[in-house]
């Protein structure tokens, strides 16, 4: 075969075009170009504010060398609803049903804590059914958050199987809370004072079987995700937080026990009635596959709260005991001058209240942390020199909620 | 319903010191002097408040005491005390930093106490409101970063010796800082009129 045989001429057609012929490239000139390097440059990207796997409207500017980051810069603040500032203009009560909307996939953990601020801000005393009631709630919740976000971790980073087991137990776990407060994700149930509505004993079976299903369930997760070789390919070591890079960025949650510290704040700061419920604190071991601190541990940690988190709602459901569900509440609530700030533990990491009353009816000051926002905070620190695909892994195995970051 | 509005008593005067920040207080006292302007040992809120050209020195001691160990900041936050009448002068801004300490442990009896929890201090600052610099405590606590835009965003905190203070959650060319008491709903953003919640 010799390149010297002319090229038969395509015979025009009318209306089509004939494709174009590739320029003779002269031998000699090519022989020029050997030795000399190609122009490279970093090319900066955008990765959302639509992005399936920013869980939300996250924008990350990064730049990127090849396949490898280089440095990145998250913007947010496109779900900022105002929170704080509807806070303060808003007599206390009133400001709840927000609460719900900052991180809604976890809205009973943020009123409840909402509400441990006012009440201690106030002096209200909590009657002891309406805690067992919001534990078991906030639990219940924990789970159906958990369980969701370990199916749409495996949805970031290409398994969409694991996604819909998950989605099938959840969606029992917020029917659940559906049949207590009326609503799928935003419940407004936990109030100042106490709870809405009250646990009936078909609900309490209900709740049971919910509990064995998940628990039925989880070995299946397990074998679709954690011991999937192809998930573990793609989580071991990778994007790795040390527990000092995690404390001194505050990371929080499963995020942070992921990285080796051991912190709950449900023990080792207890509020409601969680010191009468002694759980295990699931923190990363360094036995398992990968690195401590990577992904596959964030996931791992996730798997074990929900665990944890059963069992805790199944002797809280035994205890429970009669009585009142809401504390008597002057009809205006005007708490007296001073200041609080409470933590509790959400799903995603620590949520914090600063509340500071200047004794009116209105909040002087309404400050709310959201675990999410310091947890996506780290990520400038910990992306560079990983790959594209690997940064969508990371931000994934944060579970960040951006309804939470913005606020 | 039971009427009046219960204005339940604030804690006793007896209530027992935050341990902390007793020992935060006593600590910083002996490094800055007089430069610890205020400390609240009792109640539900103790804190010790410091000079503002003294928080990086606060910060950096109660950070390297390994009796205090605070190595997170938890939260940085703006609260707007304007002046009461204009005699008072242009009134101040408040910056609260919320330390967590994961390095101790909190003991049992702790835990089984009323308090819950030992591993947490709040230093306060206050400048005033006509020249509202305070030193960023960024190089102390790289998770301030966040934190101190969020307060420049919404307070107009202006943080010195860190990088450029950019907004966070507000855009760009969004008008002055919403928390500040005096603050004014503009009339319109790019054409879009904003009506303030006393109008709607």
């Amino acid at each position: 075969m010799s390149g010297s045989e002319p090229v038969p001429a395509v015979p025009a057609v009318p209306g089509v075009v004939a494709p174009a012929t590739p320029p003779v490239v002269d031998a000699s000139e090519l022989s020029s170009l050997v030795g000399q390097s190609l122009r490279t440059e970093e090319l900066v990207v955008n990765m959302g504010p639509q992005h399936p796997s920013t869980h939300g409207v996250l924008r990350v500017v990064i730049k990127t060398d090849g396949e490898v980051v280089t440095a990145l810069q998250p913007h947010i603040g496109n779900l900022h609803r105002c929170a704080e500032k509807i806070g303060e203009s808003l007599p206390y009560y009133q400001w709840l049903p927000y609460v719900d909307r900052m991180d809604y996939l976890a809205a009973i953990n943020n009123e409840h804590g909402a509400c441990l601020a006012i009440e201690r801000l106030g002096g209200i005393v909590v009657p002891e059914r309406a805690e067992y009631v919001r534990l078991i709630l906030a639990e219940v919740q924990r789970v159906a958050s958990h369980i969701f976000a370990m199916g749409v971790y495996g949805l970031d980073i290409g398994a969409i199987t694991p996604f819909l087991h998950t989605f099938r137990e959840r969606e029992r776990g917020l029917d659940l809370l559906d049949h207590i407060a009326g609503g799928r994700l935003l419940y407004h149930v936990v109030r100042i004072g106490g709870v809405k509505r009250d646990l009936s004993p078909e609900w309490i079976d209900e709740c049971h079987a919910f509990l064995d299903a998940v628990e039925r369930r989880l070995p299946e997760y397990n074998a679709l995700l954690l011991d999937n070789h192809i998930f573990q390919e793609r989580t071991c070591g990778i994007g790795v937080i040390t527990g000092k890079q995690a404390v001194a960025w505050g990371v929080t949650g499963p995020a942070l026990r992921a990285s080796g510290v051991d912190w709950d704040c449900r023990r080792d700061a207890p509020y409601g009635i969680y010191d009468r419920f002694p759980f295990e604190v699931p923190v990363a071991p360094s036995g398992l596959a990968g690195t401590v601190g990577d992904c596959f541990h964030r996931h791992w940690v996730r798997f074990k709260e929900v665990e944890q988190s059963i069992s805790i709602v199944r002797r809280a459901l035994r205890a429970l005991p009669p009585g009142e569900i809401m504390a008597k509440l002057p009809k205006t609530f005007k708490p007296p001058k001073g200041e609080v700030f409470v933590r509790v533990e959400n799903p995603r990491g620590e949520l914090a209240y600063y509340a500071v009353s200047e004794g009116a009816e209105k909040p002087w000051r309404m400050r709310c942390r959201g675990p999410s926002f310091s947890n996506i905070a780290v990520v400038t620190e910990i992306a560079p020199g990983t790959l594209i695909a690997d940064l969508v892994a990371l931000m994934g195995s944060l579970d960040i909620v951006l309804g939470e970051v913005d606020r | 319903m039971s009427e009046p509005a219960a204005t339940p008593s604030a804690p006793a005067p007896a209530a027992p010191a935050d341990p902390v920040t007793a020992l935060a207080a006593r600590k910083l006292r002996a490094a800055l002097g007089a430069a610890v302007l205020e400390v609240v040992e009792t109640g539900r809120h103790p804190y010790v408040r410091v000079a503002p050209g003294a928080i990086v020195a606060a910060a950096t001691l109660v950070r390297d005491d390994p009796e205090l160990a605070m190595d997170c900041c938890h939260l940085v936050t703006g609260v707007d005390w304007p002046a009461k009448t204009p005699a008072d002068g242009p009134g101040e801004l408040e910056v609260v930093y919320h330390l967590v300490s994961y390095a101790r442990r909190p003991a049992a009896e702790v835990l089984r106490s009323k308090v819950k929890s030992d591993n947490f201090l709040a230093l306060k600052v206050r400048v005033p409101r006509d020249k509202p610099e305070v030193p960023s405590v960024m190089g102390v606590w790289v998770g301030a970063d966040w934190h101190e835009r969020e307060t420049w965003d919404l307070l107009g905190v202006r943080f010195t010796g860190r990088p450029p203070l950019r907004r966070i959650l507000l855009p760009e060319d969004w008008p002055g800082h919403p928390l500040r008491k005096d603050w004014e709903y503009p009339v319109e953003y790019h054409g879009i009129p904003i009506i303030p919640p006393e109008g709607r």
